[in-house]
């Protein structure tokens, strides 16, 4: 790619343009390249959280609540990171992948891992459906519209009978493959979902589908005009994510063994899951990692001092928003980047600027 | 039964109503979809004991105070908060007024305590008889206060500068700073009249339901599902939308059953947006490419 550029007053080929170039990808791939170092780096210590010796039964079952968070984030990121669209009702897919792991494990006594999949598949069925009702909605409309499905998948659980509304689910131990399995057990079966669902995003947003979702973010119509199925994306971009976000509604069923509709009668759920892909980098692998963590963790080291925990949620949002609008995770890989950005330039050739 | 039905669903809808507009005003001059309006409220409500109770005021001496709070806390928000962020994304303005939503929240939680409390009594708890329908004396107050605030919004649109300032912005935020008009004064006014708005809610509505950091959460999410029922834009739209919700709800709950009330609201909405995503009366604002 030629471009022509101004120097000394005189119009020359500028030969550097596609050094230049060249440079920018290869940031690009650097920048994916530590956005998956960060994630793997995160991902080997939650693997190892277990075997820590001051872990007990309830730090762990901390740990799977952060798990289960950072799954969560995962599935908001495809829509709010890479297809900009918002959701304030991915609670409503909680419950979804929640009430259909418990009810299958519950009166189908099927193994558990039968439950996620299962979960996984519904939820992401009802998530076309939604985006097949806001075919047309963006922005606020969007948010209130998904808001109010998330309130409406609340009064279904509390409401219809099979559900057993707030008096909840009680579940038997959790089975996989046959195998009654303890805290640690399941804290591996998350971490399991976990990597699953992390390759599965890693593959899409690096995949055309990924680069259609990026596209209709960036300016929908653009990618319209330039072929981009708007309808199909964007009903698969809701549908993968609502999926995601399901199967871990399904973990979150498993966790204490018990669904209620106390949990996710609220919209603060879905506006957890949210902040914490907004804080962490909507548009990172890490992101959601970070986030998940960060939600969880907040109220679990400020227990005594739930107001304190409020008043620092807030805190930190606001902070992130004001100083770092691409999140957290964005921020902490900057100064590597920087730092490779200017080496490339230099081994190209190209001015730095 | 039915007049009944329908004239307490005004009563709700008319605070809803309220909320719905200060929703829109401020949706329209910032694009900041406020989370933190219902909270503005509760603060409000929080402040209205603290007034009555424990410094015993007059009444009107404590709404006087708390609209004067609730107008300080609106544009100490804008002026902290808001304002370095002002030229930011439609999403990132959303989260802001969540991460306001937290603070306000764990603020309250902090000097009021978690559990609900009662507010005082401020009117005579005996029902009264309108053409066979039987409503309690605070709801025919609240509309009465719900109208005069109406009216006075009306006549601040219309017949004040800073008004016809404010729906200029709305217009063209362009041209409007192109004409002169204080641009940034004018968005520090909008949130004082979210502010002042909440103040009369809270204190409203305290008597009616009982009062604790949660108490405004469904309220704010039926004011903006009005909101968005009248197409965002639009103040009448938003208060017919209010009024709709307050009486399709009760209505719900009277002849279906009471554990379908909430979900109306939410129903009605998404079949709105389902088949007019521009909502009742809105304006399909061109697309920017």
């Amino acid at each position: 790619m030629a471009q022509i550029t101004q120097t000394n007053g005189l119009f020359q080929q500028d030969d550097s343009a596609r050094d230049r170039l060249n440079a920018v990808n290869a940031c690009k791939r650097r920048f994916l390249r530590q956005d998956v170092t960060a994630t793997l780096i995160v991902f080997a210590a939650l693997v190892l959280v277990p075997q820590l010796p001051f872990v007990k039964g309830w730090m762990l079952s901390q740990a799977s609540l952060a798990i289960i968070f950072i799954i969560a984030a995962l599935g908001i990121s495809i829509l709010v990171g890479y297809t900009g669209l918002v959701s304030v009702g991915h609670g409503g897919f909680l419950a979804i992948g929640a009430y259909t792991s418990a009810l299958l494990t519950k009166y189908y006594a099927v193994d558990l891992v039968v439950g996620i999949i299962a979960a996984t598949l519904v939820s992401a069925f009802f998530g076309a459906l939604l985006a097949l009702v806001f075919l047309r909605l963006s922005g606020a409309f969007m948010a209130i519209g998904t808001l109010g499905f998330a309130f409406f998948v609340g009064t279904v659980v509390n409401n219809v009978p099979i559900f057993e509304g707030r008096d909840g689910i009680l579940l038997d131990d959790n089975v996989v493959l046959g195998m009654e399995i303890g805290d640690f057990g399941f804290y591996y079966v998350s971490i399991v979902t976990l990597a699953v669902m992390t390759l599965f995003v890693y593959c899409i947003v690096n995949s055309g589908t990924g680069r259609a979702f990026m596209a209709l973010r960036d300016s929908e119509n653009a990618a319209m005009s330039s072929g981009v199925n708007r309808l199909l994306y964007r009903t698969l971009a809701f549908s993968i994510s609502a999926g995601i976000t399901g199967s871990a509604g399904a973990l979150n069923a498993h966790i204490v063994n018990y669904v209620s509709a106390e949990v996710f009668a609220d919209i603060w759920f879905s506006v957890d899951i949210l902040m914490a892909v907004v804080v962490g980098g909507p548009a990172l692998l890490f992101g959601p990692y970070l986030g998940g963590i960060f939600v969880v963790m907040l109220p679990f080291f400020l227990e005594e001092l739930a107001d304190f925990a409020f008043i620092m949620k807030g805190v930190v949002l606001i902070l992130v928003l004001r100083f770092a609008q691409q999140g957290v995770g964005e921020v902490m890989f900057r100064p590597i980047q920087n730092y490779r950005r200017r080496k490339l330039m230099e081994a190209g050739g190209a001015k730095v600027d | 039964m039915l007049g009944q039905q329908i004239l307490s669903g005004l009563a709700t809808g008319s605070l809803y109503a309220l909320t719905a507009i200060a929703v829109v005003v401020v949706f329209r001059n910032t694009r900041t979809i406020n989370l933190a309006q219902g909270d503005f409220a509760m603060i409000g409500a929080f402040l209205g004991i603290v007034f009555l109770k424990d410094w015993g005021l007059n009444y009107y001496v404590t709404i006087l105070l708390v609209v004067a709070c609730c107008i300080v806390l609106g544009f100490g928000v804008e002026r902290i908060i808001m304002r370095p962020i002002a030229n930011s994304d439609w999403l990132t303005l959303f989260t802001t007024t969540i991460g306001i939503y937290y603070i306000l929240h764990g603020v309250a939680g902090l000097f009021w305590g978690r559990d609900t409390k009662a507010f005082p009594l401020t009117f005579d708890p005996t029902p009264v008889d309108i053409l066979g329908a039987v409503i309690s004396q605070g709801h025919l107050y609240n509309m009465g206060w719900a109208l005069a605030i109406g009216a006075v919004l009306y006549a601040f649109f219309n017949f004040t500068k800073q008004g016809v300032a404010m729906r200029a912005l709305t217009d063209d935020p362009e041209a409007a700073y192109m004409m002169g008009i204080p641009v940034r004064f004018i968005v520090l006014l909008t949130w004082g009249l979210a502010g002042f708005i909440a103040g009369f809610v809270g204190i409203l509505i305290a008597p009616i339901i009982y009062v604790s950091p949660e108490m405004m959460d469904e309220v704010l999410v039926k004011g903006y599902v009005a909101a968005v029922f009248g197409g965002l834009y639009s103040i009448q739209g938003a208060v017919i939308g209010a009024l709709l919700i307050g009486v399709a709800e009760n209505l719900a709950g009277g002849y279906i059953g009471s554990h379908v009330k909430t979900a109306t609201a939410f129903v009605m909405i998404v079949v709105l947006l389902a088949f007019r995503p521009q909502g009742l009366i809105g304006i399909q604002k061109r697309r920017e490419i």
